[in-house]
């Protein structure tokens, strides 16, 4: 067929089931990855079109791809029905207006149900609406208005909308979809840190909320989803596979349900050998060993600031993990400075104290006022519950935090 | 370079192979029958038929002729369009044809009682797998997405459900988990073994012991790199020492494969091989490895792991190979005490902190009294070091007796 048609295809996943994204291939017959039509290769010779194939084909090849004509962040039937319904989040609401909203305020919502052969293209946002979208989207996500959750949630849910028809119109390439993505995982990023310690001042039992959890899952899903889009160019962002790497420290050793060997298998040379690839490498490597000292120096000498989010949960961990070190092999008669015990674990001496306490461990005073950390104390247990956050001491880190805003 | 072929001959060969084929199901002949399924071997036979069928241009006419013949058109139909399009090297379109074929001689494999074409199944089944995998190839090449290997790997699938019941062509299944093996491991699907695993290793029809030898091995082989990708040392240890056990003592490309991840996870529980063995298989990325663990030379353990990286990562055994760190952070403490020993037997199980900054600098790498102190705490937690630490006077004061106790087979506990 060489006349141009409309193409449907079946993208990577759709809101019916989350698929996973942790396979090169899709639930689905992946379809071609160019959006123009392929013309079927001319036959070298006469015997070739006698071979009669078309009864081989299987049924789901090659079906063409939607392409998107929604020109609003919302289309307009699903923003109607919304409205008479009265299903408008706070941010879609014209003066407050609970029944009222508007085409620049609607955004289209995340639909669990709807497969790729029901979607019309009148409800596909195209490419540069997505990212017109994202644009207003992350605004939002860096005002202040409202409580830090009531944002995520309305972030959470409408970006993976965006992702939602990225993949029904089955783009899988190009600048602008790699662009969208990015900033997808840099706000579930930020996230990630955000409600990681919204939940450790809250003093809540669990140790993480389920909005934190399923913050994690998308978070691995749009890594997956960049990767393969990594996968098709030339200017891979190594920063983005370090994140990978960074989220298996830690006991929670697979969240993203794969073996971190096998997926460094698969890893261009040119990536596995990048600074920021080689910086979490190093780090896993440190904390596979146990090495606390060497681990918090390098976070507190070479994070960036994504980075640091990525990896700041674990810190609490590793620091319990020297602690118990210190306090198992010293010499029972040798009392551990809490100064020197602050080197060690990159922390003010106040916090520590409090750390101490947190991990079971009584502190004691000397005579002159210094303070101590008994050593061989019995009663050390892990940080209960949502472990309470001590600043890494470090310069560099303030600085970095101070000074650089969190632009996405 | 097909010879010249009359029209006769073309349409005697073809008639030859119908006959044969019907000859052979009638007569329940399984090892004729899997030679005729055989379209990889590339055999003279082979060749000759797809040139004839070429040639012909219109088998089907003579499939419907008689009735003997007609009777598994659905299996050869689409297995003459296999075979020409495997001759003039249009793979995907083999693949699509072979895959109708495999589809009907499934449905037919059912209705037979017995299990005597369960070794024509396995070449079906292997035909599906390869066949695949050079469609990908050629689907890749043309700047498409491969996807000819998932299709068959979802085949495989189907295949197995066949063979999943209680009669005697259940011992098939084996066989045709290890194709899906080599499937997904070849698609980086591996987390897919898992539902087929439990199927093997908890559904009741299956005895593991009543499976053939060269299968078992192959399972072991497959579901022993898994424990290692999971860095499950115990298990990969056991499902690895069984395939190497069990293999045929001539295969050495298979003997080697297995080395290839039993030897990471011998060295993760500390036993470590002879020299000998590793020449003999080939296995030289291992060498300084094994060498810098007997010395507890950290900077000769670095550089192998720099050397071979590339191999180790692909292979999935860096991670693991890395973390021998430990084990040879405890053997360069052990030669210290050692020297010390020899200088002053009262004094040895005092080690100064200073001394390993020491040994650290003379293997080029720089460390202070800190971090030594943070190492020694982590090997004493670890239990590679029984002892402690003085943290004022700043030295390591081993225990009397065993100060380095061995890890005899089990890994370091985190």
């Amino acid at each position: 067929m060489e006349r141009w048609q409309p193409r449907r295809g079946r993208g990577k996943g759709n809101g019916s089931y989350s698929s996973s994204s942790q396979t090169r291939s899709n639930n689905f017959r992946p379809s071609n990855t160019s959006n123009h039509p392929t013309p079927r290769k001319p036959a070298p010779n006469h015997t070739i079109s006698d071979i009669s194939n078309k009864e081989d084909h299987n049924s789901s090849e090659e079906l063409p791809n939607l392409i998107g004509s929604c020109p609003y962040m919302c289309p307009v039937d699903e923003r109607i029905r919304r409205e008479r319904l009265r299903d408008l989040a706070i941010f879609e609401r014209l003066n407050g207006n609970p029944s009222e909203s508007s085409s620049t305020l609607a955004v289209k919502k995340f639909c669990r149900t709807i497969s790729t052969k029901d979607a019309r293209d009148v409800d596909l946002r195209p490419v540069f609406v997505l990212e017109d979208t994202l644009n207003h989207l992350l605004d939002i996500f860096g005002s202040k208005s409202h409580p830090f959750e009531v944002i995520h949630d309305f972030i959470f849910d409408r970006t993976r909308s965006i992702r939602q028809d990225l993949s029904m119109q089955g783009i899988i390439t190009g600048d602008q979809a790699i662009g969208i993505y990015e900033r997808i995982v840099k706000f579930h990023i930020i996230s990630h840190y955000k409600l990681q310690r919204n939940n450790m001042n809250s003093n809540s039992d669990s140790n993480s909320s389920p909005m934190h959890h399923l913050n994690m899952e998308q978070l691995t899903k749009t890594l997956s989803s960049l990767y393969h889009l990594y996968d098709q160019t030339h200017n891979a962002n190594p920063e983005f596979y370090s994140f990978y790497v960074l989220l298996h420290l830690g006991s929670d050793h697979q969240p993203t349900g794969e073996s971190l060997s096998l997926w460094l298998q698969k890893l261009p040379f040119s990536i596995m050998k990048s600074k920021e690839m080689m910086f979490s490498r190093r780090l896993l490597r440190y904390s596979r060993f146990g090495n606390y000292k060497r681990f918090l120096e390098t976070v507190a000498s070479e994070a960036t600031r994504l980075q640091y989010y990525v990896l700041e949960p674990y810190i609490c961990e590793i620091r319990a993990l020297g602690l118990s070190c210190l306090n198992h092999g010293g010499y029972k008669l040798n009392h551990y400075p809490l100064l020197d015990l602050c080197k060690q674990l990159l922390m003010l001496e106040s916090d520590v104290e409090s750390f101490c306490k947190d991990c079971g461990l009584d502190t004691c005073t000397s005579e002159e006022g210094t303070k101590f950390m008994p050593s061989k104390q019995t009663s050390f247990c892990s940080p209960k519950g949502s472990p309470k956050y001590y600043p890494l001491v470090s310069k560099r880190l303030k600085t970095l935090f101070d000074e650089e805003p969190e632009i996405i | 370079m097909a010879s010249y072929m009359s029209m006769g001959e073309a349409h005697r060969r073809i008639t030859d192979y119908l006959n044969r084929l019907n000859d052979v199901i009638s007569y329940q002949d399984g090892t004729s029958l899997k030679q005729l399924l055989s379209l990889s071997s590339e055999s003279p036979s082979f060749l000759a038929l797809a040139d004839a069928l070429n040639l012909f241009q219109d088998a089907n006419r003579l499939i419907k002729q008689a009735d003997k013949y007609s009777q598994y058109a659905e299996i050869v139909a689409p297995l003459f369009r296999a075979m020409q399009s495997y001759r003039v090297g249009h793979l995907v379109e083999s693949y699509q044809a072979f895959e109708k074929s495999a589809n009907a001689f499934i449905q037919e494999f059912r209705n037979w009682e017995s299990a005597w074409a369960l070794e024509a199944l396995y070449v079906v089944v292997y035909e599906i797998r390869i066949l695949a995998e050079k469609a990908d190839r050629e689907l890749a090449s043309n700047g498409k997405t491969p996807e000819k290997l998932k299709a068959a790997g979802s085949f495989l699938m189907k295949v197995f459900g066949v063979l999943a019941g209680k009669g005697p062509k259940r011992v098939g299944a084996l066989y045709v988990t290890c194709q899906l093996f080599k499937v997904y491991f070849k698609l980086g699907t591996v987390h897919l073994c898992r539902s087929v695993i439990r199927s093997i290793e908890t559904a009741r029809i299956f005895d593991f012991e009543e499976f053939p030898v060269r299968d078992k091995v192959t399972y072991m082989y497959y579901t022993g790199r898994l424990e290692v990708l999971n860095e499950n040392f115990p298990a990969a240890d056991h499902k690895l020492s069984y395939a190497l056990k069990h293999c045929d003592p001539q295969s050495e490309a298979n003997i080697r494969m297995i080395l290839k991840y039993l030897v990471p996870v011998k060295l993760s529980i500390g036993i470590i091989p002879k020299k000998s063995l590793l020449e003999k298989y080939n296995l030289v990325e291992y060498s300084d490895i094994v060498l810098a663990m007997k010395r507890g030379d950290l900077r000769l353990l670095r550089h192998a792991l720099e050397e071979h990286e590339d191999r180790f990562l692909r292979s999935g055994v860096y991670l693991v190979l890395e973390k021998l760190e430990l084990q040879v952070y405890q053997r360069l403490v052990k030669k210290i005490y050692i020297i010390q020993k020899q200088k002053d037997p009262s004094k040895a199980h005092q080690i100064k902190l200073e001394m390993i900054v020491k040994a650290l600098k003379w293997l080029e790498m720089e460390m202070d009294l800190d971090e030594v102190e943070c190492i020694m705490s982590i090997l004493i937690y670890k239990n590679l070091v029984k002892g402690y630490f003085a943290h004022k006077s700043k030295v390591a004061v081993l225990s009397k007796q065993d100060p380095f106790p061995k890890l005899n087979g089990k890994p370091i506990n985190s």
